[in-house]
């Protein structure tokens, strides 16, 4: 990308997060939910339409429930925030966050489908118990996995800038981080013993990725598959009351098998959306770090993180206080 | 000062996750019942629920079986009230304020439900505590939900009785309840938490009724 192009990302991104923390969106937000209410309209009439055995209802319905995904995820939430602040924190690449947050959202009409399928085949559950069993016992899982994943994304970023400060007081020195030790132990656990021969040795593997100082590879250090199943976690482990309800109302009027293709037709609609946070994530995020020379960036990187853990923290907080 | 930034712009994020989307919406009618003095006695209030919402209600009912969207005598007479056993905690969605100052209401009375066009409709009354003169006062009528689970929108305030008397809907300026919220937050500090006892800003957001009397 040129690089006034990239630039612009920050601004885009900033623009927005700003608007809509400051409530400046509140006008798009009233069109939103006028918006909400009227494909919940559409979505009854499909409904309707499926249970009547309209030829083309099918498609109908799973079409409503996309937009009913798109509608619902263009709200503030959980997902967008979380998988926002985690593009802007960490070097993380666009297709890997944008596989992600399609997984997320896939994963959270999954638990949708999970919990209304066991809660009213196994335990004859209606709209109520439903609702609070995703409240109080599903949705408090998904949180501490956010939680988590900000108190994770402190550390490191707390870390890297001892690092940093301990790096310009002995110069150039290398310090080989945990974190390499750690991509070793998973690529070459089995070859070499633990302990300090295996660290004196260190051997590169192929995929090690490892450079030395404090550059921007050092920093941009591969994500671990821990972080992404945190994230998918988090997200999916809050699953929209929107689906939970069509999907109840669904299984009642014995639309078991349409109400499981439309919940995952809402997943794909806030899919969409949330790739388009990821996208913006990645964007703004590359372009504050274009703007910025190399020693700066080292120590700018372990700050994003810092920020985006704080406001993780305090979301997963914020959630928690909600939920009891 | 980095620190000061960063819970700044949680504190004024976290509020903003946290509310949850509708998923009912309400179509409210307002009527404010006066007597001849230009007093105010009571509020009826009409609740038209959206085609899904009716959906899941009449399906949590077992009613319209059949789904010819007609109910039966027997079922008519058993939807009667079928949202007004208000659980603790719920006091109605229904606010009324006299200038400022809350008016407290009653329970909800002359309550009467029912469906048509594929929408439950639902109405009742409640009234206060007494005959409320008021005295170039404007009365406000709101339809709220201060979880914003349910989204209303007031479409239509009338009177009855009160000669003289005047009443319009008003939807909210938007950008005077976006200040309301960021005055709320601006007074919490850095380590207090907004959403421990979060102020209940979706009055700000709310429609509402607004009556006025000529003074006597």
């Amino acid at each position: 990308m040129p690089r006034a192009l990239t630039i612009a990302g920050t601004l885009v991104a900033f623009g927005l997060v700003v608007l809509w923390g400051t409530g400046g969106l509140a006008v798009f937000e009233t069109w939103v939910v006028a918006g909400q209410k009227d494909v919940q309209a559409a979505l009854a009439g499909a409904v309707r339409r499926l249970r009547g055995g309209q030829p083309g209802a099918l498609f109908g319905f799973l079409t409503v429930c996309f937009a009913y995904g798109v509608m619902h995820a263009a709200g503030p939430g959980h997902g967008k925030l979380v998988i926002g602040s985690y593009g802007v924190a960490r070097r993380v690449p666009l297709t890997r966050l944008a596989v992600i947050a399609v997984a997320s959202s896939l994963a959270q009409a999954g638990v949708a489908v999970a919990l209304v399928a066991a809660g009213f085949w196994a335990l004859g559950w209606g709209r109520d118990q439903t609702e609070a069993t995703a409240t109080r016992v599903i949705a408090p899982l998904g949180t501490l996995a956010i939680a988590g994943i900000g108190v994770w994304l402190i550390w490191r970023g707390g870390r890297g800038l001892w690092r940093r400060s301990g790096a310009a007081e002995v110069g150039h020195s290398h310090g080989h981080g945990h974190d390499h030790d750690r991509d070793h132990d998973r690529h070459h656990g089995q070859d070499h013993p633990q302990g300090e021969a295996a660290a004196l040795d260190h051997i590169h593997g192929p995929n090690c990725g490892h450079a030395h100082g404090p550059s921007l590879d050092q920093v941009a250090a591969l994500t671990s598959a821990r972080d992404a199943l945190a994230l998918i976690a988090g997200i999916a482990l809050r699953p929209c009351t929107g689906a939970l309800l069509v999907l109840i109302l669904c299984f009642q009027l014995g639309l078991a098998g349409p109400g499981i293709a439309g919940a995952f037709a809402m997943g794909s609609g806030t899919a969409l959306v949330t790739l388009g946070v990821a996208g913006l994530a990645v964007w703004g995020r590359e372009g504050a770090l274009v703007s910025l020379s190399e020693g700066r960036l080292a120590s700018a990187l372990p700050l994003f993180e810092i920020v985006a853990g704080a406001v993780i923290v305090l979301t997963a907080f914020g959630l928690l206080a909600q939920s009891l | 000062m980095t620190l000061r930034y960063i819970f700044f712009l949680a504190a004024l994020i976290t509020p903003q996750v946290a509310r949850a989307h509708p998923h009912e919406f309400i179509d409210a009618s307002l009527q404010v019942l006066l007597n001849d003095q230009g007093q105010a006695l009571g509020v009826q209030i009409t609740w038209v629920y959206d085609p899904l919402t009716t959906l899941m209600i009449l399906e949590a009912l077992q009613m319209d079986r059949d789904f010819d969207a007609v109910l039966t005598d027997a079922e008519t007479a058993g939807l009667q009230g079928f949202d007004m056993k208000w659980e603790p905690g719920f006091d109605g969605d229904t606010y009324a304020l006299l200038g400022t100052g809350p008016v407290e209401m009653g329970p909800p009375v002359q309550v009467f439900a029912s469906y048509a066009q594929e929408q439950l409709t639902s109405r009742h009354t409640r009234m206060f505590a007494g005959p409320l003169t008021l005295g170039g006062q404007t009365l406000i009528v709101q339809s709220y939900d201060p979880e914003y689970y349910t989204a209303y929108t007031v479409v239509d305030a009338t009177l009855q009785g009160g000669a003289g008397c005047a009443v319009q809907v008003y939807t909210p300026d938007l950008s005077a309840a976006d200040i309301a919220m960021q005055a709320a937050l601006e007074q919490y500090g850095p380590n207090e938490d907004p959403e421990a006892n979060f102020p209940r800003i979706g009055a700000a957001y709310a429609e509402e009724a607004r009556v006025t009397c000529p003074a006597p």
